[in-house]
């Protein structure tokens, strides 16, 4: 299936390890690996609704060790919309962020109608080095979404992805294709006053 | 007698290769004849006798002077000569082919004898006992592998203790040993780079050595072979690909498009070694792609183990492996597929610029369709009609110039005589030739991406006066490259656009066009070439065709004899690449403000090399007449 000017890119950002693959594999695949495995750039597709068209929703998990500034650049400039994921057991991990937030800016220039999600990932880990407040205070300072997550446990995985989506102004994209609408997110429509969001 | 049987023949086939090609000028370019596989990979990168323009050549349409060339430009000494039957850069010296030695045609053992006997008699035969060598040195692998050479001479230096030959004396066992010794290190010197994969010869190389080296005390005049021979077994060390990665602690060669670095193409190019990491993109046929880390002589088998190791999604699943269904598949800008097989080696190089690799089933191999070319960044890179031409002429020159000196000779011999069963060692020949076809397809791309009609007439000029400079620096593989990109029929097609070229441009590019005519065997190319002293750039895929045409049209064996004549005329055309490398190229350097710029831009040129894409920009371009 070639890829058409109508596909939904988003990009997922973060320092080495901290389960950016971890995370894009739950969501696509449903399936966990202990193993760690160090990514270069991979890309899936999935099929998702746009304005009420098919399209085709494209995740790139990139490397967190910085090696191709190029293939960074390029990625922010065709990106739709931003994961940035930290762990909450490593401070640094969050410190690193940075430099790719600013960059998003600098190319982007006006972020506001960018959907930007924040991840703290390792939810389920004991031994935090960032609590929530944190990485809420973080999200609001940048002007963007935050959630904590677990793709160890399946924990706000899929919601993660959702409300990206959500962020997205420009069009309606939803995960569900056959229009049927979860109890949830119908309430959650009455409330916005959104149509069309499955 | 045997000998003059084998000159008639040789004389023959040389006779009907050149007839071929005049019959080739008339017809269609590649002709209609049957060609083995290994003729038709070099083709593509010859130009058409036929270009297939769907109008008249508009250079022909003369309008009024309106720019100025200078006229350092003009070129005079292009005047064509009446034509004649070409003799090519390989023609048979009369002189050498009347020494005994060139007649050869024997088992794979005796010619080690009959090169061992040049040696030792070096007063009766002078420099061509060094040809021989060279010849042997440089075609061994074709006739006789490594391990089977490394035999013959380990066996032929213990027996010179014990054999009486006809002109033995008390000296012969020594000089002989020093013989075998010289063939052997220099044997080494010239295949110490590709020899690190290969395990068998580097022990038999070792054990040479040793028993050598007990012999000291009993000759002590090997001493000098001695030396140079262990010099070179200590810096051959077998290493098993999964240590390399450990011991040389090199970055990851930037191969594809997607990885490449400014910081890192700007450096100087080093040869790519089969024990290279790189990394590679891999689709799947819904354009979902992994990325993995690979050996540049990476089995298909690997390759598609690594790719399936990526698709794995958890433990659980390993117990059902992926990878038995998966196939490895180049795809084509144009579409054209490929399917490799598993056992296949060193694959990346052999890819064409803008080619992908897919890993997918066999059912959806049909269905694959070309991914979106990747993108440049927007706006990054300098405008090419803005840039200081002769620091552009320049920049390529000097990039053409590394990546041919990346070329191990024996590449050029691996490549023609390509065999299934030998491992492929020919990888920077391969990016050569890579080269070539992207710089054609460079100007093709920037001329049809061009949509203002005064901007597109002046980066023809640009195009034509950069290919001077490269003709004036003897740089002959970017000239012909640029020229074959100008005449590439989407582009000759721009009438209205060639017309407003100024009259001495025309000019200056019917000449080119006249240098880069393939009629008569290239001849003008030929003769320009013979003009020119080295350093020089020749046009790189001619050269492997006269390789390919020697090996084509001339047995390896006849009656399971080796064809040496053969074997000279292939080492002949390896040494005049050597000749034209011979002496280092210097260019002014560094002449423009931004040259660092034009540096990066010329080593990371994005091009479409889907043509039937460049007609359709041609077409919005210009329209087809109804």
């Amino acid at each position: 299936m070639p890829e058409q000017s109508n596909d939904y890119r988003v990009v997922v950002f973060g320092a080495a390890g901290v389960g950016k693959s971890s995370l894009v594999l739950r969501f696509v695949r449903g399936t966990f690996r202990e193993t760690y495995i160090p990514t270069i750039e991979d890309t899936y597709r999935q099929v998702i609704s746009c304005d009420k068209n098919i399209c085709t929703l494209q995740i790139t998990d990139t490397t967190g060790s910085h090696q191709f500034p190029a293939m960074q650049r390029l990625s922010i400039s065709k990106g739709h919309a931003f994961i940035l994921v930290y762990s909450v057991t490593s401070k640094q991990s969050m410190e690193e962020l940075q430099p790719i937030y600013e960059q998003i800016c600098q190319i982007k220039g006006n972020i506001q109608n960018i959907p930007i999600m924040l991840v703290g990932n390792k939810s389920d880990e004991t031994q935090r080095e960032v609590e929530t407040t944190e990485g809420e205070a973080l999200a609001t300072k940048w002007m963007c979404s935050f959630m904590e997550t677990s793709a160890k446990l399946n924990y706000n995985v899929q919601e993660l992805f959702q409300e990206l989506l959500n962020l997205e102004k420009r069009r309606a994209v939803s995960l569900q294709v056959d229009g049927k609408k979860s109890k949830q997110q119908k309430r959650k429509d009455k409330l916005k006053g959104k149509c069309s969001l499955m | 007698m045997t000998g003059m049987k084998q000159i008639e023949k040789f004389l023959k086939k040389q006779t009907s290769t050149l007839t071929r090609s005049r019959v080739e000028k008339d017809g269609i370019f590649p002709g209609t004849l049957k060609r083995r596989p290994s003729a038709s990979k070099i083709l593509p990168f010859l130009k058409d006798t036929v270009s297939g323009s769907d109008s008249p050549s508009p250079k022909d349409e003369f309008s009024p002077d309106i720019g100025c060339l200078e006229s350092k430009w003009t070129d005079t000494e292009d005047d064509l000569t009446s034509p004649s039957l070409s003799s090519g850069e390989i023609s048979p010296n009369g002189s050498t082919l009347s020494s005994k030695l060139w007649h050869l045609s024997d088992t794979p053992e005796n010619i080690v004898e009959h090169v061992l006997e040049g040696l030792l008699e070096t007063t009766k035969n002078g420099t061509d006992a060094e040809i021989l060598l060279d010849d042997f040195l440089l075609t061994h692998s074709v006739f006789m592998p490594t391990d089977k050479l490394l035999q013959v001479l380990h066996k032929q230096y213990c027996m010179s203790a014990s054999e009486r030959a006809e002109n033995w004396n008390e000296a012969y066992p020594q000089l002989k040993k020093q013989k075998v010794l010289r063939i052997t290190f220099e044997w080494a010197e010239k295949c110490k780079d590709l020899l690190l994969e290969d395990e068998v010869a580097v022990r038999l190389l070792k054990d040479l050595n040793a028993i050598a080296r007990k012999d000291l005390h009993l000759y002590p005049n090997l001493n000098e072979e001695l030396t140079r021979l262990k010099h070179i077994v200590d810096t051959v060390e077998y290493r098993p690909p999964e240590e390399c990665s450990h011991l040389r602690k090199k970055q990851v060669k930037p191969l594809f498009r997607h990885f490449s670095r400014t910081d890192i193409c700007l450096q100087q190019r080093e040869p790519l070694r089969g024990t290279d990491e790189i990394f590679c993109r891999v689709y799947a046929s819904d354009h979902s792609y992994v990325t993995i880390k690979s050996r540049l002589s990476a089995s298909v088998q690997e390759i598609v183990l690594a790719v399936a190791e990526k698709l794995q999604h958890s433990e659980e699943e390993s117990k059902e492996p992926v990878h038995k269904n998966l196939l490895l598949v180049a795809l084509r800008s144009s579409g054209e597929k490929t399917m490799f097989r598993l056992d296949e080696d060193s694959v990346f190089t052999t890819l064409g610029v803008n080619t992908h690799l897919f890993a997918c089933t066999k059912e959806s191999v049909e269905s694959l369709v070309p991914p979106p070319a990747v993108e440049r960044f927007p706006h990054e890179g300098p405008e090419i009609n803005e840039m200081n031409m002769v620091e552009m002429a320049n920049q390529i020159t000097t990039f053409d110039w590394e990546l041919l000196n990346c070329v191990h000779e024996l590449e050029l011999i691996h490549y023609v005589f390509r065999n299934e069963s030998i491992r492929r060692r020919t990888a920077n020949l391969e990016l050569v030739l890579q080269r070539c076809s992207e710089v054609q397809h460079w100007v093709a791309t920037e001329i049809l991406m061009c949509e203002r009609l005064g901007k597109r007439v002046q980066l023809l000029k640009t195009f034509i006066n950069i290919a001077a400079l490269c003709k004036e620096k003897q740089n002959l593989f970017s000239f012909f490259a640029i020229v074959m990109g100008l005449c590439n029929a989407a582009v000759s097609r721009l009438c209205l656009t060639w017309e407003k070229l100024p009259a001495k441009c025309k000019k200056l590019f019917q000449k080119f066009e006249s240098l880069t005519d393939p009629s008569r065997n290239h001849k003008s190319y030929r003769d320009a070439i013979a003009r020119m002293k080295p350093p020089l750039i020749p046009f790189v895929p001619l050269l492997l065709k006269d390789m390919t045409f020697i090996h084509e049209g001339n047995k390896t064996f006849l009656n399971q004899l080796v064809n040496f004549e053969k074997m000279h005329m292939v080492a002949n055309a390896v040494r005049t690449m050597r000749k034209y490398r011979s002496t280092p190229l210097e260019l002014e350097s560094e002449m423009a403000a931004n040259h660092i710029e034009i540096k990066a831009y010329v080593r990371q040129l994005h091009v479409i090399d889907n043509q039937q894409l460049l007609y359709d920009l041609s077409y919005r371009l210009e329209p087809k007449d109804p």
